[in-house]
């Protein structure tokens, strides 16, 4: 118990903190200027090269510019981008300032109070600290490490030195370089060779670290051998008063290990997602992606995975819906860089009610791939005629040896299907909750079963009022 | 005799809301009463209309009503849905079962049951019973688990048919050919379904080619059906002439 | 040199991949000869357009109602020229189009089609045969437009490339809203027969409309090892059976071909560049 004490009050004492952080001088100015990326290093207490880090990563971000393809981002307004990075301004709103809408989605998922207010970003406590530290016991026993980034940045500094944004370098592109230099809390893992971690680990962090949910990094090293199971988020809305989500994951999976990385993302239906993830796979190594995009404004996020040692393997599941007012943007790239190394991406997208989702990939196969296989096989349903499905791969195959093939269909329910259920005795409307159920229950099949339950309810609410 | 079945002259059109071409009916005029605890089997040379009765009586949406009349226990189905109609006791096994990506057999199954007898089934006792019919058809209880039809050859797709009705014990069953495709092995294992299924207060309507599966069922009438029409009706023994002779001796009825 | 985007995808993606857009030679675009036709209503036509010299050739067709028009458009330039061409084709109600495109000559080439489903029931179908060899670059861009009811777009593309070259294939299926019950199918095959080659395919789906059936497929591999082994095992050569193979490929494409001649031409052409692999 007494351990426990000591991190909450730790989360306590940085909430304390920010809240006596005089806010206007920021608002004050409109550029992101080295003073105040000093002045969140300072605050955080880098050490001297993540300030460094945090100022090169700001001269990147002033050089770039925002992407040329992909959805409109006008809605951002870069000048004012001060006022997205404004730490914490989601601990600042207090219940009533949550949109009831989102209230009742809450309830609707059956979400208990406390954990209401956490994920709206106005509690301060959550009782999954108790459960995490049961679990953090276990774990420390076999010498995995699971803390948040902040505290990985101290205690385990060489480790985060030789892997931070190595993956994801700053120059990738804009968002990455604004993560670079304005980056706040996330969770860091790493699994020592040989552990196999048998409960799945959850992000805790991103619900009570100062800035979480909106620049965090994800850090994860999966050593040889190893394996995990990370899950990031949940279905439930996460409400940020600012919009601009601007996350990096970065996963490291050495030779002969596996990591399943799993998100279930519901942001809030004013949210600007725009997150980086990529993995480096290692001989033998598989990197296992389970991507649900339910939530946000407008999203760009497409997991990459570089499988660099031999024999490496992609696993790729994606359900993405997008519903009124969302422009969904999402798929995977993979890139072959090993012989014999071989991906799957499969994913699901819905779209209804005027939403916009769209399915990019790409998978690319260097000279030095040869036997590389790569599957990739997306499925779009439209719910309606005002809804719009995109899909736009791209396959860049170098050499003979490759074995690349691709399917994509577009439709919307099958009346026959329908009438088939309702045969059956199932209402229509029922039939159509069913099909469309169905169709994402390749990505349910993949997680958690109360996260499938999660995402099932989801489903259920997105469908509820559209059908019949 | 309880009159389960009542059709009256029954006109059947396609209704292909697209086409500018005018409707085509396909059913001009068929009556046809089935009781309760009765067997009645429907034949007929291929496109005469038999699968477009099925569809009637289930209410597709494709399959406008023209004229005449549909009775279910003396009620009119014509203004039911479809799934309205399948509460009501009337059952359909296709002649071509879809496939449904993502709903498991289960799932299906109990979903249908939940929906049709209008309680909440337990899991326990339905997976114990489910079992049970799956033995009895010889299905692997894995199929429990799979999705409906997908990847199912044809006559485990047909058997996935009878076994929901095995399950859901309607009053009425109607069987689209149920037994094409199959080896004889499975007709057998179809044809003890049925006999199963099959008792006093239920009915059956066999649309068939194959005259094995009726050699252990006691067929009350048969009905030929041809070109939309019914052109000849008598006992078992219609079943034979036509087996041995084809229709041809029927084309002059016309 | 001095360069110019010829053609664009219809919705842009990451640029590393370098599929957004077609640049060529300013100067390949500073004259084009220009052919425009009109299928006058209930008429059936037959084109054949040959591209042997350097040039960069537009197509403008407009297909009337209940007209069908077969084109067949053979790009057999000679090794050392660059070259582009473009088809623009609208079809009225009812219209058909089918159009042969063979790609195989040329050190490097651009090509655009753009094909516009406009009346009801209009239909196209679209066969393209590419072969790359030596240090060829080729890049096609065809988009399919689907915008009225009941269309149907059919886009088949059978590849070989060999040596180190480089290819470009996007092909779009774009479901405009409004073109209800529109069928669109889109396959590429590509058969790669050295290490040397780059192969890009990007196969886009485009839709706004739900009451439409859009599916797309593309394969590329080496070319299939069990067909290589069941003609050996008949006494063929690793060569001979390879020519064979990939012969059996293109068919479908070159049986197309109504000139018995021009057929021949192509296929001892790629014959040829097969033997000197
Ligand atoms: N959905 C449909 N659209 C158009 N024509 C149909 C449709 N269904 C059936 N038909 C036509 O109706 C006739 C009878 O078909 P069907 O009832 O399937 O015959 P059977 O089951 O006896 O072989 C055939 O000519 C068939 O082509
Ligand atoms: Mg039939």
């Amino acid at each position: 118990m007494a351990q426990e004490k000591t991190y909450i009050e730790d989360i306590e004492r940085t909430l304390y903190d920010i809240k006596n952080v005089d806010k206007s001088k920021y608002k004050s100015q409109s550029g992101l200027t080295e003073d105040i990326i000093r002045d969140i290093s300072a605050r955080k207490n880098d050490p001297d090269w993540m300030l460094e880090f945090r100022l090169k990563s700001l001269e990147v971000y002033n050089q770039l510019s925002l992407p040329n393809w992909g959805p409109d981002l006008s809605e951002l307004n870069m000048d004012e981008i001060v006022t997205y990075v404004q730490p914490d301004a989601k601990m600042t709103g207090s219940w009533d300032e949550v949109p009831e809408d989102i209230k009742e989605t809450f309830d609707r998922l059956g979400i208990p109070e406390a954990e209401q207010t956490s994920l709206a970003g106005v509690g301060a406590q959550y009782d999954s600290e108790v459960v995490y530290h049961s679990i953090q016991e276990d774990l420390v026993k076999q010498g995995v490490i699971y803390t948040d980034m902040e505290t990985a940045l101290h205690e385990h500094e060489e480790i985060v030195r030789d892997h931070f944004m190595k993956l994801v370098p700053p120059k990738d592109h804009k968002f990455a370089a604004l993560h670079g230099a304005v980056w706040s809390g996330g969770s860091f893992v790493y699994v020592p060779e040989g552990v196999h971690v048998e409960i799945p680990l959850q992000s805790y962090f991103r619900l009570n670290a100062a800035g979480a949910g909106q620049f965090e990094h994800t850090l994860i090293i999966v050593e040889k051998n190893a394996s995990l199971h990370f899950i990031e988020g949940c279905s439930a809305p996460k409400y940020n008063v600012t919009n601009l989500h601007a996350g990096c994951v970065e996963l490291f999976v050495n030779d002969g290990a596996r990591l399943r990385y799993s998100t279930i993302e519901n942001w809030s239906r004013n949210m600007m997602n725009l997150n980086t993830k990529r993995a480096v796979v290692g001989k033998d190594g598989v990197i296992e992606w389970v991507s649900g995009s339910f939530g946000s404004h407008v999203s760009m996020l497409y997991p990459c995975s570089v499988l660099k040692g031999e024999n490496a393997k992609c696993e790729f599941t994606g359900v993405t819906f997008a519903s009124k007012g969302q422009n969904l943007d999402t798929g995977a790239s993979v890139i072959h860089c090993a012989p014999h190394t071989s991906a799957n991406i499969s994913t699901r997208t819905i779209s209804k009610a005027g939403g916009k989702a769209t399915y990019r990939s790409a998978v690319k196969v260097t000279k030095n791939a040869p036997y590389a296989k790569c599957s990739v096989n997306c499925e779009s349903l439209m719910l309606d005629d005002i809804s719009r499905s995109d899909t736009l791969p791209t396959m860049d195959i170098e050499g003979d040896e490759a074995d690349i093939g691709h399917e994509a269909t577009i439709g919307r329910i099958s009346d026959e299907a329908i009438f088939y259920l309702m045969s059956r005795g199932v209402s229509e409307d029922e039939a159509r909750s069913m099909i469309v159920r169905g169709f994402v229950e390749p990505i349910a099949k993949e997680l958690p079963l109360e996260y499938a339950v999660e995402m099932n309810n989801l489903v259920n609410i997105e469908l509820e009022g559209t059908m019949g | 005799m309880e009159k389960l079945l009542n059709i009256k002259n029954l006109q059947v059109t396609v209704a292909d809301k697209e086409a500018e071409d005018t409707s085509k009916e396909i059913l001009k005029g068929i009556d046809l009463q089935v009781n309760k605890g009765e067997i009645h089997v429907v034949l007929g040379p291929n496109g005469s209309g038999k699968s477009t009765l099925m569809n009637a009586i289930m209410g597709h949406p494709k399959y406008e009503i023209a004229g005449g009349s549909l009775e279910f226990e003396g009620e009119d189905l014509t203004e039911l849905k479809t799934f309205e109609r399948a509460r009501k006791g009337i059952f359909l096994s296709f002649q071509t079962p879809e496939e449904i990506p993502g709903i498991t057999v289960e799932n299906m199954i109990r979903t249908a049951k939940q929906a049709v007898t209008g309680e909440n089934i337990k899991v326990v006792k339905f997976r114990k019973e489910l079992k049970a019919a799956m033995k009895e058809l010889q299905m692997d209880e894995s199929y429990a688990q799979r999705y409906m039809n997908v990847g199912f050859s044809g006559g485990e797709k047909k058997r996935n048919e009878i076994l929901q009705m095995l399950m859901l014990q309607p009053k009425l069953a109607l069987l689209d050919e149920t037994d094409s495709g199959l080896d004889v092995d499975a007709i057998q294992i179809v044809s003890n379904g049925v006999k199963k299924f099959h008792n006093e207060d239920n009915a059956c309507l066999i649309i068939t080619h194959n005259t094995r599966i009726l050699k252990q069922l006691n067929v009350d009438k048969v009905h030929v059906l041809m070109q939309g029409k019914i052109v000849a009706e008598g006992g078992p023994e219609l079943i034979e002439k036509i087996d041995k002779e084809g229709f041809g001796f029927l084309q002059g009825a016309e | 040199m001095n360069k110019e985007i010829f053609s664009e995808i219809p919705m842009r993606t990451w640029n590393w991949l370098g599929v957004n857009e077609a640049v060529v030679d300013k100067d390949l675009l500073v004259e084009s000869q220009n052919l425009d036709i009109k299928i006058e209503a209930d008429h059936q036509e037959k084109m054949l357009v040959e591209y042997r010299k350097e040039s960069y050739g537009i197509v403008n067709i407009n297909i009337g109602e209940n007209a069908s028009l077969k084109l067949t458009q053979l790009q057999l330039m000679p090794q050392d020229c660059d070259h582009v061409n473009e088809i623009n084709v609208v079809l009225e109600k009812k219209a058909r189009l089918q159009l042969v495109a063979v790609e195989t000559g040329a050190k490097s080439f651009a090509s655009k089609v753009n094909i516009i489903l406009k009346g009801d029931k209009s239909q196209a179908d679209v066969s393209l045969l590419y072969f790359g060899d030596g240090d060829r670059s080729l890049d096609m861009n065809y988009v399919l437009e689907f915008q009225g009811r009941k269309t149907v777009g059919n886009l088949e593309v059978y590849g070989g490339l060999m040596g180190e070259s480089q290819k470009i294939f996007r092909g779009t299926l774009d479901f405009k809203q409004g073109s209800k019950q529109a069928k669109g199918y889109e396959k590429e095959n590509v058969v790669v027969l050295s290490s040397g080659v780059r192969n890009r395919s990007v196969p886009i789906m485009l839709s706004g409309e739900d009451d439409v059936v859009g599916n797309h497929a593309v394969s590329s591999g080496k070319i299939n090892e069990d067909k290589l082994h069941y003609l050996m095992s008949r006494g063929l050569s690793p060569a001979e059976a390879r020519k064979l193979v990939l012969e059996a490929a293109f068919n479908p494409v070159l049986e197309l071909i109504d000139d018995e001649a021009l057929r021949q031409e192509i296929d001892s052409y790629i014959k040829e560049r097969l033997e000197n692999e």
